[in-house]
């Protein structure tokens, strides 16, 4: 455990002073925020505050206007750097069978075989799909297909994790399982998570850190730490507190 | 005066719809009966994609039962008709039309002339609070509005029952709650009997005067909840969070 | 970048692009190639030269091209209407749909210019039979898409339009017809290239005047430099053509286009 304490103080993320500009319209700006390694930072906002852009500089798919991305203490390479990343909507692949989808990015990665196929097996086994892993995306239902993508992310065992809304059009119900193999996972893996979301209750119910961003242009509002322990239950008098707290930094509407 | 002593307005019978498909014959919806009385808001809430969408087309005509009758207004539903408006899932609004011409669109086709038919749709293009993007097309609006655009385009018809089939499935979930806040106010003001589907159970507490809790594949009534709390509801009081917990058991 | 800077900077690529090409166009052909192939100014020179004043043939170029238009369109645009009304009609009705489709099916991949011998023998190569040809080529692209427009609106608008008291004649209307119009239009675009493809083929093979006959004559007389300027010529109309209905479809199509 204090272990663990320690190298959780480590920064694995180092985020300072980014800036986007499209043109003259000013989308990001001046954002810095570190995350620590092994963290699981939920970052909500009001609709429309950019995130997506954030998301987008996050992962060099845009060129910053200014400002600096570390991973580990050197400027982040998406081309070197080992980041995943999970988006809402299926993103499998419909032509390859489940355990090919989960297996793609190790094939990418040249992992050798014996290793490959150990990995693929073990997450197929975590996320509970080791009896559809010959099916095709399409045979799936949409949180069988989320699962698949986690799967696949996680074997890949990523140094930083990108969730961007993953579960936003799921129901509720297989949302809360999904979250929790979520946890479980994380906990597993020790892998550090960033998890964009719009909703105050999975940021609340999933976070060890919460940050809040205003609407654009985009910056830091807040950053909180989320005490509370798990498995976290949303009725509780201090998860409500947390949540509506979080609301009152966010509400627009 | 007292729900009991309100008309009822939807009343569904034992309905039994089945759909063939290649590996034989599926079954959506089963047993299902329903009372709606005059200006009560219902829910349908159930996890899973079936059955609930077919329940809505069944009220609105576009499919008709195998079993069972359903009667709006007293009379039995054979084929859409201009008591029951319907609001989409995935919105459909026509966009070669702009919002004006959406709205108005259902007063047109009855033959309304041309100045009548713009004041009537301007009232519930000003309801859903749009006014200003009357001469706007859908792909130039974002979610949340394209919805209002759906609601008052059902709205404007002047229906006795309004049809909502997972309205806000789509948006995201801020816009989601003020679209909840926004509904709520818009059926204030402008009373009718609205049978809503959900697979949402916050939204469910939030709007409903009762939850109808359908079973998943066939659908068909689990339990029912009459939700006894004043409005506006607040989404983190005790009172909902227990009604949360139980009904999602 | 903005809107403007972007627009300078695709003019400016296209110049460079245009202009490299004549050069290498005028330095490949300093040497042997010369003596089978003109330079870019010759051509350029001709064409200029005979679009008002001189003439090739009897005519300037500018009658040429009208003469080739004035099939096109003609031919065209009778095939369009006759098309959309077609086509929309089989994608509204079943048995439309399964008396026309078997026979639409069989004459579709006949390539027009096949039908120019027949043309000869029945009618003679005059004018009717030009634009009888014309009309095939753009009667084929505009029905088959006004067919699969038809038959692939989005159940939902129909859902949507009967829900709001829409009769069977409105829905064909003011549903079908518009939900199809983005798909009439890209057989349209088609068609209209199939038949400037046609006309030219058609004024080959027998007539006196028109771009096609530009190029027949050149060839006849061994002019490289007629038969070059009537290629250009071809190029040029046929990018105005597809220009304008570029704009002519972004403005009845407002509807289809988002960006903000």
């Amino acid at each position: 455990m204090e272990i663990r304490e320690k190298e959780n103080r480590q920064v694995k993320v180092k985020v300072s002073h980014l800036t986007k500009k499209f043109g003259d319209l000013l989308v990001l700006n001046d954002i810095s925020f570190d995350v620590e390694k092994g963290d699981l930072l939920c970052v909500v906002g009001p609709t429309g505050c950019g995130k997506t852009t954030f998301l987008n500089s996050l992962t060099k798919i845009y060129d910053v206007t200014s400002g600096e991305i570390l991973l580990d203490g050197h400027p982040a390479d998406p081309k070197k750097d080992h980041i995943a990343y999970i988006f809402q909507g299926n993103s499998t692949m419909p032509w390859l069978t489940v355990e090919q989808n989960v297996a793609f990015g190790l094939d990418i990665r040249h992992v050798p075989k014996r290793e490959k196929q150990e990995l693929t097996d073990r997450y197929l086994e975590i996320v509970g799909l080791t009896k559809y892993r010959r099916y095709y995306p399409k045979q799936l239902s949409a949180s069988m297909l989320q699962r698949v993508s986690i799967a696949r992310a996680f074997a890949t065992e990523p140094e930083l994790l990108l969730m961007d809304e993953p579960y936003g059009q799921l129901d509720i119900e297989l949302r809360f399982k999904l979250e929790d193999e979520l946890v479980r996972l994380w906990e597993m893996t020790g892998t550090t998570v960033i998890f964009i979301t719009h909703n105050i209750e999975e940021a609340v119910y999933l976070g060890e850190h919460i940050m809040v961003l205003t609407n654009k242009p985009t910056t830091v509002k807040e950053t909180m730490r989320n005490p509370l322990p798990r498995p976290r239950d949303i009725a509780a008098p201090e998860f409500v507190r947390l949540r509506e707290r979080v609301t009152d930094l966010i509400r627009w509407w | 005066m007292s729900v009991e002593q309100k008309r009822k307005l939807i009343t569904c019978t034992n309905i039994d719809k089945s759909f063939k498909v290649p590996e034989g014959i599926h079954q959506v919806v089963s047993d299902f009966s329903l009372e709606a009385r005059e200006n009560e808001f219902i829910c349908l809430f159930g996890p899973g994609q079936c059955g609930k969408t077919t329940l809505i087309n069944l009220i609105a005509g576009f499919e008709l039962p195998d079993q069972g009758s359903i009667l709006v207004a007293g009379k039995p539903v054979t084929s859409p008709g201009p008591e029951r408006g319907v609001v989409f899932q995935n919105i459909s609004l026509f966009p070669w039309l702009t919002v004006m011409g959406n709205v108005e669109y259902g007063l047109k086709m009855a033959g309304v002339p041309k100045k009548e038919r713009q004041e009537r749709a301007q009232k519930y293009i000003d309801l859903v609070g749009l006014q200003g993007f009357e001469h706007a097309y859908p792909v130039k609006l974002s979610g949340g509005m394209r919805q209002r655009v759906g609601i008052a385009r059902a709205y404007c018809i002047e229906p006795k029952v309004m049809l909502m089939d997972e309205p806000f499935g789509a948006l995201d979930a801020q816009t989601r709650y003020l679209m909840q806040e926004e509904l709520q106010r818009i059926w204030q003001t402008e009373k009718r009997t609205v049978i809503f589907v959900t697979n949402n159970i916050e939204e469910a507490i939030y709007l409903a005067d009762r939850i109808i809790v359908l079973s998943n594949c066939p659908a068909t009534v689990k339990k029912e909840y009459v939700i006894g709390l004043p409005r506006p509801r607040q989404y983190t009081s005790p009172e909902f969070l227990a009604l949360r917990k139980e009904i999602q058991q | 970048m903005n809107k403007k800077q972007k627009n300078i900077t695709e003019l400016i690529c296209a110049v460079v692009s245009i202009l490299t090409f004549l050069i290498l166009w005028h330095i490949g052909v300093k040497g042997e190639l010369g003596r089978l192939m003109p330079g870019p100014l010759p051509v350029i020179r001709m064409f200029f030269a005979t679009l008002f004043g001189g003439t090739i043939g009897s005519r300037t170029m500018i009658i040429h091209i009208l003469y080739s238009l004035i099939r096109v369109m003609a031919g065209y645009f009778l095939g369009a209407a006759v098309g959309v009304v077609l086509g929309l009609s089989m994608g509204w009705s079943r048995l439309v749909e399964a008396v026309f489709s078997p026979l639409f099916r069989i004459i579709r991949p006949i390539p027009p210019i096949a039908w120019i011998p027949i043309s000869i023998i029945w009618i003679g190569l005059g004018e009717d039979a030009k634009i009888f040809l014309i009309f095939l080529a753009s009667f084929c692209y505009v029905t088959l898409n006004a067919w699969s427009g038809a038959k692939n609106v989005d159940p939902d608008y129909l859902r949507a339009a009967r829900m709001l008291g829409a009769g069977k004649r409105q829905l064909l209307f003011t549903i079908v017809l518009p939900a199809s119009i983005p798909s009439i239009f890209a057989g349209l675009q088609v068609a209209l290239s199939s038949c400037w493809a046609t006309v030219l083929a058609a004024e080959m093979v027998r007539s006196s005047e028109g771009l096609g006959w530009i190029i027949i004559a050149g060839m006849n007389n061994n002019d490289m430099v007629q038969i070059m300027t009537g290629i250009l010529a071809i190029g040029l109309v046929g990018m105005l053509l597809s220009m304008i209905f570029r704009k002519v479809e972004a403005r009845l199509c407002q509807w289809n286009k988002s960006g903000s």
